[in-house]
């Protein structure tokens, strides 16, 4: 019998799994994969993805996309402060 | 209104920048080898306004020439855009004027007739002047100090081809200049006019001579007795313009020709060798041995541009998209028309590889380039989901022994063409410095990489770091204080 707590933690791994397949070098995401519908017919999903060091619109559906670091710049790093500590912080502001 | 919102590879580091720039002496990390005096210069794009359409290629960006400019160990950096009638008519009409890659058919009426050439892909220091140069024009001149346009050259006259080669070579035993034109008599024509410049700038010869299709002729090999053409994969036709289409799409039916045309040589001495499917878009070198003509170059099996893309509506596949440094054997003697070809190392490559110009056209042993190498550090919480898919790494291949000694940019890096400057004239073949700018993508900024070739292991021995994203690169060349008239 499935309990709520092999549910949870199944659940987790599968997530794992799906985040770790994101990371590596020319995974095909399940998410953006060909898929196919209506017997022979198959849809590519458009991304940005990157090659020879430039990113470009693939097309074939195989490409991992390109996604750029998430606030790496200007307030990542008082990003965790509160409003409080923030203004301790920047005292001559 | 300018918005590139809707552009969705424009974005983060790859955002345009679209400013001119001057800073003087930039900061430097590590010293800077005070036996470098000369300049840096990098010709790529930018997009003064957002392309006219989305598949556009980025080709057609904006050109933009930089310069770091080396003097007693300090560096000072300039940038500005190439000012061609193009960049001007679409800055006075305040948007894209101008169509898909080489296709004036997808112009705005207004500027029909205007040349539509960006100036973006290589600088070049020859007879005293700087020049831009974009294979489908003419070379542009530029004041080698402020940066500025002055416009067109064409030899006094004495260039007839329309367009002028991206990849001009200069043999360093003469200091003559062998250059071309490809689609020479204009839009859609299969004409070639080659041509030897004196190092004095005058036109000394022109062969004019077709190919075998209209294609993309992008570099060629020298030797000291022949000239090596490349024509490969990318098709193009007046009904495609008229479609509406870029200039090349790429036709994998379509076999890889190889053109050997003595350089006192005339048309009628061509000969043309056949081969499978293949891209040189680059070459390293070449050298004639006795009647064997041998062409080395990172060589993609297929199409590298997504965005020519297959003409049978097929997706581009990026696995046939990689270079392997290959070399390209033809027989004088032989009675068909095949030609061997051999992989010299198994590792892919960036095809914008470079040599010891002073052993161009000549045997040699060291080649350049960049490469990925996945067992190296990747942050990608601070630079993107880019491991394993970014050239962190510059090589100097031995070509001689197959071996190979690696420089690595950092875990936030990616580097563009680099570049070899020997560390004297009378240094030994590969004995000096790389040279070639990284992108940090966690800082947001790019700096240039100077590293001694004989301890590419040890890491850089200097950085000059700009305080901002410089504008992409397609090529970049160190020229010497004695080539052009600086300040």
């Amino acid at each position: 019998m499935l309990t709520r707590r092999d549910f949870v933690a199944k659940l987790a791994a599968a997530g794992a799994a799906i985040g770790a397949l994101s990371m590596a070098p020319n995974a095909v995401l399940p998410f953006e994969a060909p898929q196919r519908v209506r017997g022979e017919v198959v849809a590519f999903r458009e991304v940005v993805s990157f090659h020879m060091d430039q990113p470009y619109i693939d097309r074939t559906g195989t490409a991992v996309p390109y996604r750029p670091p998430q606030g790496a710049r200007s307030a990542a790093l008082v990003a965790h402060l509160s409003e409080e500590e923030f203004r301790r912080m920047q005292c001559y502001a | 209104m300018v918005d590139f919102s809707n552009q969705p590879t424009m974005k983060g580091f790859f955002a345009p920048t679209r400013f001119e720039a001057d800073v003087y002496d930039c900061e430097v990390t590590g010293k800077i080898p005070t036996e470098l005096n000369g300049a840096f210069v990098r010709l790529g794009g930018d997009w003064l306004y957002p392309p006219k359409f989305a598949d556009d290629s980025p080709f057609s960006m904006d050109g933009y020439i930089s310069m770091f400019r080396f003097k007693n160990g300090i560096v000072d950096y300039k940038g500005r855009w190439v000012k061609t009638p193009r960049y001007k008519a679409d800055l006075a009409a305040h948007k894209q004027l101008f169509g898909n890659y080489r296709n004036p058919f997808t112009d705005d009426p207004s500027v029909h007739g205007l040349d539509r050439s960006v100036q973006n892909t290589t600088p070049l220091a020859f007879a005293g002047k700087l020049f831009t140069l974009k294979e489908d024009s003419l070379p542009y001149e530029i004041d080698c100090n402020t940066l500025e346009t002055i416009g067109p050259y064409n030899f006094h006259g004495k260039y007839k081809s329309l367009t002028f080669t991206a990849h001009p070579k200069v043999d360093p035993t003469t200091g003559e200049m062998v250059c071309y034109g490809y689609e020479a008599s204009g839009l859609e024509t299969n004409d070639v006019y080659l041509y030897t410049i004196n190092k004095k700038g005058e036109v000394t010869r022109e062969v004019r001579f077709k190919v075998p299709y209209i294609s993309m002729v992008h570099d060629i090999g020298l030797t000291q007795k022949h000239v090596i053409i490349p024509v490969f994969g990318f098709v193009t036709s007046m009904e495609r313009l008229k479609e509406g289409k870029v200039h090349w799409g790429w036709d994998s039916t379509k076999p890889a020709y190889v053109g050997v045309i003595p350089r006192d040589g005339e048309a009628k001495d061509i000969r043309w060798f056949k081969g499978p499917e293949r891209a040189t878009v680059h070459t390293l070198n070449a050298r004639t041995e006795g009647n064997k003509v041998i062409l080395e170059a990172p060589i993609f099996d297929s199409n590298p541009f997504p965005f020519f893309p297959p003409i049978d509506g097929s997706p581009w596949d990026p696995q046939k998209a990689r270079a392997f440094i290959r070399r390209n054997t033809f027989d004088l003697n032989s009675k068909d028309d095949g030609f061997t070809e051999e992989k010299l190392f198994q590792m892919n490559v960036s095809d914008l590889g470079r040599v010891d110009d002073r052993y161009l056209s000549l045997p040699y042993r060291y080649a350049f380039t960049a490469y990925t190498d996945r067992d190296r550090p990747f942050n990608e919480a601070r630079a993107g989901n880019l491991r394993g898919r970014v050239s962190n790494c510059y090589g100097r291949f031995d070509l001689a022994t197959g071996t190979m000694s690696s420089y690595f940019a950092g875990d936030t890096h990616s580097l563009q063409e680099v570049c070899f400057v020997p560390r004297d004239k009378n240094a030994p073949e590969g004995d000096g410095y790389i040279m070639g700018l990284a992108s940090n993508y966690a800082e947001m900024r790019s700096e240039l990489i100077i590293a001694d070739t004989q301890h590419l292991e040890e890491g850089d021995v200097a950085r000059v770091i700009l305080p901002f994203r410089a504008t992409s690169q397609v090529h970049g060349r160190w020229m010497n204080e004695d080539q052009l008239p600086f300040a």
